[in-house]
């Protein structure tokens, strides 16, 4: 019998600075690990404790992995103090992933906030892998200022990676030498040209983030079946055992962590 | 149906206690309460108690104890199990029906679906539980309102009902026909008039708890009225009197929640620990950045309602109460259950005439 509870030996083989508080750390586990877009590990800090995170690398590559973490609480912190070399420990993966499946054909929408786009970051490695088979791939990036922009080296990349591809980013308030749109990412699903019958929406970000855009997407015609949420709840065990990843009567940890709105619409306070 | 008398169930359970560390109830001399006692040396001590009712303990702390190393990091043997050793095999006598179907109740979260926690599986598949009926209805005892009986119907390996001059038994399981066959120069045949006493016994206590629950609504549909009373100011006025000291979650024999954490165990050496955690503590659901989808006591309540009655009856078919009345016993805001529910149920009721 295996301990499920025993983390894999992993080496930081590189550490990059996306933003003043977002970090994006090169793993090398010591046994491949394969994951699918959306599922999430339990990252080890030894000594220090365990934090869910889900992978920003692409699902197709197992020997390596790359996650991007916010600094915001005991762990996180512990993990920016890391240098190149240091060890940590993964368990996982854990959770459903997106459901690339019903992707198939449709016009994917990604809606991303800040640190959001780490977890998209892998959906959209995903989907770009094989850009025909969807209709169209429509990604939608907001961060609060030109600083806080996550990974900016890839948006010309995504923009160009196919004609059925298109990429926006907006920052919520003004900043010199900012051309771009301005406003929440909110105000990028006005007037969408997608064909909403046959889409499928997709985001990730902060909780009042996906509140406000889940009320947009709906507002513009969105059906809640069409639209997928990576909930956060805190989360140990990753194995629906523990108990405290619960929204309604699912576990995120296992039925999650990127929920069907039409499934949780109904849990009061779902949005925190 | 067998019967055994006192002096050969001494014997028996001596026999089972050379295989695993015995645990029987013994009844407090000064609040009347049953424990959960080791038993080292024989005989059974004076206070030795298998009738009466539930112990203050709740069974599932013999599968999944309060406090128990998970991993050390880093080890040599990584993540193999095959060296089991720490877990010693134990063998509880006295679970009564309420804390049977519970451990049910927890195999079902912990051994069931994509993962099985292994811990929890070796631990539990070396238990042997000698089951046991209740001859006394406890003030809070509320099995009757879910259905059940006060007595094993299932889930241990012998059943056993204490009568005069020792006890009808019957094996519940495999394992349970091999320790009455491997013993049976113990057991004799039991005979109609036997039984009959321990009906008599059965036919009293049941009726004892219809009495004592008389006021309180069964459980039966009680889920979907709760799942109807969502947003309700009535979890206001049941949480009001609540101090949040998680008591009622910690003792009760289906909570089974748990939080993972690491202690620094020297250099680059830690220890993962496992622990029971409450639902009722701010900090259970709380993430980095103080983020906390139930920081408001009235929803920590209302959680553990809803995680019993409504959440596990749709992710694992069952209610996940027993009426064992641990909750409300220990509860240091004297909050019933039983009442909280009435009101719930009564608010509903009122709500539907309108």
């Amino acid at each position: 019998m295996k301990n499920p509870y025993y983390p894999i030996d992993t080496l930081v083989e590189d550490v990059i600075t996306e933003t003043p508080t977002i970090k994006t750390f090169c793993l090398a586990p010591s046994q491949p690990i394969k994951f699918k877009a959306g599922q999430f590990m339990q990252l080890t800090v030894p000594g220090c404790g365990e934090a869910p995170f889900t992978p920003s690398s692409s699902p197709s590559v197992s020997e390596k992995m790359e996650i991007t973490i916010l600094k915001t609480g005991k762990v996180t912190d512990a993990l920016h103090a890391l240098k190149p070399g240091a060890e940590v420990g993964l368990r996982g993966p854990f959770g459903k992933g997106y459901p690339m499946d019903k992707m198939e054909g449709k016009e994917v929408l990604v809606v991303g906030g800040g640190v959001g786009l780490a977890p998209l970051r892998s959906l959209i490695y995903a989907l770009l892998e094989n850009p025909k088979k969807y209709k169209r791939i429509s990604i939608k990036y907001g961060a609060r200022m030109p600083e806080e922009l996550c990974f900016a080296r890839m948006y010309d990349q995504w923009s160009k990676a196919a004609p059925n591809v298109d990429f926006s980013v907006t920052l919520d308030v003004p900043a010199p030498n900012w051309t771009g749109h301005v406003g929440l990412v909110t105000t990028l699903l006005d007037g969408l040209d997608l064909n909403l019958e046959n889409s499928i929406a997709v985001s990730c970000g902060p909780e009042i983030m996906l509140k406000f855009v889940t009320l947009k997407l709906l507002e513009v015609g969105y059906k809640p079946p069409q639209i997928y949420l990576s909930m956060n709840r805190k989360m140990s065990c990753g194995m629906g055992k523990c108990g405290r990843c619960n929204v309604g009567h699912y576990y995120l940890c296992v039925d999650g962590p990127d929920m069907c709105y039409d499934k949780i619409k109904h849990v009061p306070n779902v949005f925190g | 149906m067998h019967f055994i008398d006192s002096t050969n169930f001494e014997r028996f359970l001596k026999k089972l206690s050379v295989d695993g560390e015995l645990y029987v109830p013994v009844r407090d001399g000064e609040t009347g309460k049953l424990h959960m006692e080791r038993i080292e040396l024989f005989p059974l001590p004076d206070n030795f108690c298998i009738d009466g009712l539930r112990t203050v303990e709740p069974l599932k702390a013999f599968a999944q104890p309060l406090r128990c190393p998970v991993a050390d990091y880093p080890s040599t043997e990584g993540d193999d199990m095959s060296d089991d050793k720490p877990f010693p095999s134990v063998v509880v006598a006295g679970a009564r029906g309420c804390d049977l179907t519970a451990m049910q109740l927890v195999d079902k979260v912990q051994t069931e679906g994509e993962f099985t926690d292994p811990f929890y599986k070796i631990r539990r598949d070396r238990m042997i539980v000698i089951g046991a009926d209740c001859s006394e209805c406890g003030e809070s005892c509320f099995c009757n309102l879910h259905g059940a009986k006060p007595w094993p119907e299932k889930g241990c390996d012998v059943a056993v009902a204490r009568i005069q001059g020792g006890y009808v038994a019957e094996a519940q399981s495999e394992r349970g026909e091999k320790l009455i066959e491997e013993n049976k120069d113990l057991f004799v045949d039991a005979r109609d008039q036997q039984v009959k006493m321990r009906d008599e016994i059965r036919a009293k206590v049941v009726h004892e708890l219809e009495e004592n629950n008389k006021a309180y609504p069964k459980t039966a549909g009680l889920s979907e009225i709760v799942r109807d009373a969502l947003g309700d100011g009535i979890w206001d006025d049941i949480s009001a009197r609540c101090v949040e000291c998680g008591a009622c979650t910690n003792i009760c024999p289906t909570c089974y929640c748990f939080l993972l954490f690491d202690q620094k165990a020297g250099g680059s050496h830690f220890q993962r620990m496992f622990s029971w955690d409450s639902c009722q503590v701010t900090g259970y659901a709380r993430m980095a950045a103080m983020a906390n989808p139930r920081a408001r006591l009235t929803d920590r309540v209302k959680h553990r309602y809803y995680h019993k009655y409504d959440y596990l009856p749709l992710s694992h078919g069952a209610v996940y109460c027993t009426g064992c009345g641990r909750c409300i016993d220990s509860c240091s805001a004297s909050i019933d259950m039983r009442d909280a529910l009435r009101k719930v149920k009564e608010r509903s009721g009122g709500k539907k005439k309108a």
